[in-house]
């Protein structure tokens, strides 16, 4: 499946602009960066939350899902919210299992704290398959624990759905645990891109080895 | 004083059959007027606070100026139009109960549009995100959206009945209070203090107040609800 090149600028200033690149089904791609570099731009056009500046179609495919950075809970309970992306019962209950929130599963989500919405609006996109899954900081506001539990949770879902996901992420720690292939973003360019072996631990460029030295890789 | 707020107690638990009727038609004009006024304005008000297109901020400030509306204008409006000389006096409206709901309607509309739009233009990015993110179709992000904002809706519509039936300028001017027929409780309170019969006034506004304060205990109910 292929990413076509696509660009993103306001007020004149370009915050993203693409080459394009070709993705691999069932794998897991990190997306990398200091703030500002364009990771969650990246992300929202995709998932065609945001427009890019040409109307074009970047993604070869309409079986997008897409995890905001601010995961948005309904007024309703937890199991609601999760049954809002499919009526499937026993695989919603499968999913809240797997992510600890069975205990949580009648209570209203607009009360759950952060990580628990966090995980919530997780076993929600994770009701379908999508040919791409696309994840802004899935685990960002979750406890060490869950994060490993969530983050088993998306290798599992991507080894049996066979599909491709995207993860954004601050933590290169994750990107190394989980990612199979690894983007670096920097001033809104795609710097480097390959294994994670290849870019987080032989990188080529130096602003990618700066970068990787001042979070300790 | 004590003698009449005794005397107007007294005329409320006789069920006297003039207050009835000033009762039934003030229940009558607030409640369609209100009613009326959300089913236009909650669409309008949803639609300006969820959507961003060119012109959207000449609507909002044209709402606006119509929330501030003096009701004494807006029966004037109704007035020219409807009187003899106006040009739908064909419809001979002008002094009953459906003009005054339709002034009314006018005048509380803009309310239930602003609060919806309010809240909607709040709640609305964040929804529309996840919703486009998860795929789910337009009208299950709108069913979506109208559920987060149903205590809103309802709080929307209290405010709107309690602008109704308190409201006097613009019915006296179309309705004429005329008794039996178009009386409402505030132009009866009016009418009858000016003939100085204070009993049927001090009852009238006693249970205006009384209507007043439960609306208000809803709305405080709602509100405290919301911010949970």
């Amino acid at each position: 499946m292929k990413i076509h090149a696509f660009s993103k600028t306001y007020d004149g200033r370009t915050v993203l602009d693409f080459p394009g690149m070709e993705l691999q089904p069932g794998k897991i791609y990190a997306v990398i960066g200091a703030n500002g570099s364009g990771k969650s731009t990246f992300a929202k056009i995709l998932a065609g939350v945001l427009k890019a500046d040409r109307k074009d179609i970047h993604l070869e495919t309409d079986c997008v899902g897409y995890m905001p950075q601010k995961n948005y809970a309904f007024r309703m309970t937890t199991k609601a919210n999760i049954l809002l992306n499919g009526r499937d019962v026993s695989r919603a209950e499968e999913l809240m299992d797997a992510i600890q929130l069975r205990h949580l599963e009648n209570k209203r989500a607009d009360r759950l704290s952060g990580g628990e919405t966090a995980r919530m609006a997780l076993a929600r996109l994770m009701m379908k398959r999508y040919d791409v899954a696309i994840l802004d900081e899935p685990t960002a506001a979750m406890d060490m624990e869950t994060t490993s539990v969530s983050e088993d949770l998306i290798v599992r879902y991507v080894r049996e759905m066979g599909c491709t996901l995207i993860l954004v992420t601050h933590s290169l720690q994750q990107a190394r645990r989980i990612a199979d292939e690894v983007l670096y973003f920097h001033k809104g360019k795609l710097l480097e891109c390959g294994s994670k072996e290849q870019v987080l631990y032989e990188p080529q460029l130096p602003e990618t080895r700066q970068f990787l030295d001042f979070y300790g890789v | 004083m004590k003698t009449s707020v005794m005397k107007a107690i007294a005329l409320i638990l006789s069920a006297d059959a003039e207050l009835i009727d000033i009762l039934g038609v003030t229940a009558e004009m607030s409640i369609q007027s209100s009613v009326f006024a959300l089913l236009l304005g909650l669409p309008i008000g949803i639609w300006l606070g969820a959507c961003r297109f060119p012109g959207r901020n000449v609507l909002l400030v044209a709402n606006r100026t119509l929330q501030g509306m003096p009701p004494v204008v807006c029966g004037l409006l109704f007035y020219m139009l409807f009187s003899g000389v106006g040009p739908f006096r064909h419809l001979k409206l002008l002094f009953t109960v459906d003009i005054m709901i339709l002034a009314q309607v006018v005048l509380i509309t803009p309310i239930v549009v602003g609060t919806m739009e309010t809240y909607v233009s709040g709640v609305a990015p964040a929804v529309r995100e996840t919703a486009k993110g998860l795929r789910l179709g337009g009208l299950k992000t709108f069913c979506l959206l109208c559920n987060e904002c149903v205590y809103q809706i309802i709080s929307a519509y209290l405010l709107a009945f309690a602008r109704s039936i308190a409201e006097v300028g613009a019915v006296s001017m179309v309705g004429g209070a005329i008794a039996w027929k178009t009386n409402v409780m505030t132009t009866a309170i009016m009418q009858y203090t000016n003939r100085g019969n204070f009993t049927l006034g001090i009852a009238l506004g006693m249970i205006l107040l009384t209507v007043s304060l439960v609306v208000n205990i809803l709305i405080s109910l709602l509100q405290r609800r919301l911010s949970r």
